[in-house]
């Protein structure tokens, strides 16, 4: 089967045209669900050299991916996306690296590999109510860990809550990613104060906002950032670390203005 | 103290495993990430005790997380990265990120510059250590290969 593949792209019937789409696809869902870039360029670096006698080249960056294939004796091939919308799916990232394995290894037709690529693009494996106990479970046992008492996670738990409907809520509004982060980041510290203030005065409001605020802070990418620098991904290491930052930021306001307003309304 | 490390370890497992439902964790590999979770901080929280340092934890933390996670991938056939993120999530600099960004907007420089210098800290040292066990495994990779393709002409030049 491998030989076949390889001979009939070869011959020119399977053409070039299907090998970059399926390259330039998988490379997209990759970007797209948060897998590291080197990752991202081998990938699909293995995909290209399916059509073994010409060059081909592939620049994946945090927020783009530019694929190209020369054609000696005729105009080269290439496909840019532009990635936009970013979250961490490790799902999609395991059935992208099953599909191209199985396609370099010759068990999968190209047209059978695109079919399969679009069927990710589509996959969701939990729905809103499995993502809300993610959510409650995250921010409660985080501030658990963070060395809380029972108090801490189960006030951390109660912010879970009010931050789990928050994102549920706003994911069906067509809503920017600061917005969303700064929203729920209100949500958990104006939570926070008030189950202070009004129901365990006992409790440390900052373990619980440090583990509720969990779910939404960017340790992963600003360590992934980093992991990309000392690699030599120089463009998409900085990329990432602007985003991390960004995230950060929106969090960082929207706890800022739960305090300030609180304090304002109960103290005035 | 026991009783503590025995609560944290568990909620790393717990929070681990919850935070999988976020990332979209396969299934079947959800369990598996909350061991290599909670394997992480059993070890952060070892190491800080006896060192001290909270960078040194991440260090070490992070090199048994991805020597795990090494293992798992090619125990499960499944790529590294499951189970590597999962396994950094309790030990990642997020909380630091926060208060650096916080404290800049709220003016206060002396601890913004202190958060974003621990948060590079700890996201280098965990950088460092995932570059480590990378290395190690790759060469044991290779040689493992050199191994296989040496083999077959090894065993049939010594008979003759």
């Amino acid at each position: 089967m491998n030989t076949n593949l390889k001979e009939t792209i070869e011959s020119g019937a399977v053409n070039d045209k299907l090998l970059v789409e399926t390259a330039a696809a998988a490379g997209e869902i990759m970007l797209v669900s948060g897998a590291e870039v080197y990752r991202v360029e081998d990938t699909v670096g293995r995909i290209l050299s399916l059509a073994p006698d010409r060059r081909s080249e592939n620049v994946a960056l945090g927020t783009s991916l530019i694929v190209t294939l020369d054609r000696p004796g005729d105009e080269s091939l290439t496909i840019m996306r532009r990635i936009r919308d970013r979250s961490t799916n490790l799902n999609r990232v395991c059935l992208v690296n099953e599909v191209s394995r199985r396609l370099c290894a010759g068990e999968m037709s190209l047209q059978e590999a695109q079919k399969s690529l679009q069927e990710i693009k589509q996959d969701i494996q939990y729905h809103s109510w499995t993502r809300a106990v993610g959510y409650i479970g995250v921010s409660a046992f985080f501030a658990l860990l963070l060395g809380g008492t029972w108090r801490e996670g189960l006030g951390a738990g109660l912010a879970g809550v009010l931050l789990a409907m928050v994102c549920l809520l706003t994911s069906k509004a067509r809503l920017n990613d600061f917005c969303i982060n700064a929203l729920g980041a209100f949500a958990v510290g104006a939570g926070a104060m008030a189950i202070e203030t009004w129901l365990m005065p006992a409790m440390d409001r900052n373990a619980v906002i440090t583990g509720a605020i969990m779910p939404l802070v960017p340790g992963v990418t600003f360590t992934t950032s980093i992991r990309d620098i000392l690699n030599g991904d120089y463009a998409s290491g900085t990329n990432r670390m602007m985003e991390a930052l960004v995230v950060a930021l929106s969090v960082a306001v929207g706890i800022g203005t739960a305090m300030f307003l609180f304090s304002n309304l109960t103290g005035g | 103290m026991g009783i503590q490390i025995i609560i944290q370890t568990v909620s790393a497992f717990l929070a681990v495993v919850c935070f999988g439902l976020l990332l979209e964790m396969p299934k079947r590999y959800l369990l598996d990430a909350g061991v290599v979770g909670g394997a992480a901080w059993l070890v952060y929280l070892l190491t800080d005790q006896w060192t001290g340092s909270n960078i040194m934890a991440a260090f070490a933390s992070t090199l048994v997380v991805a020597c795990i996670s090494h293992m798992f991938a090619r125990l499960f056939k499944a790529p590294v990265t499951v189970f590597l993120v999962a396994g950094i999530l309790p030990v990642v600099p997020g909380a630091s990120i926060y208060r650096c960004v916080f404290y800049v907007i709220r003016s206060g420089s002396s601890l913004a510059t202190f958060y974003f210098i621990e948060t590079l800290q700890i996201a280098g040292a965990i950088a460092i250590a995932i570059f480590i066990m990378d290395s190690i495994f790759r060469l044991i990779q290779d040689n493992e290969k050199r191994w296989k393709k040496s083999r077959p002409d090894g065993n049939s030049g010594t008979p003759g």
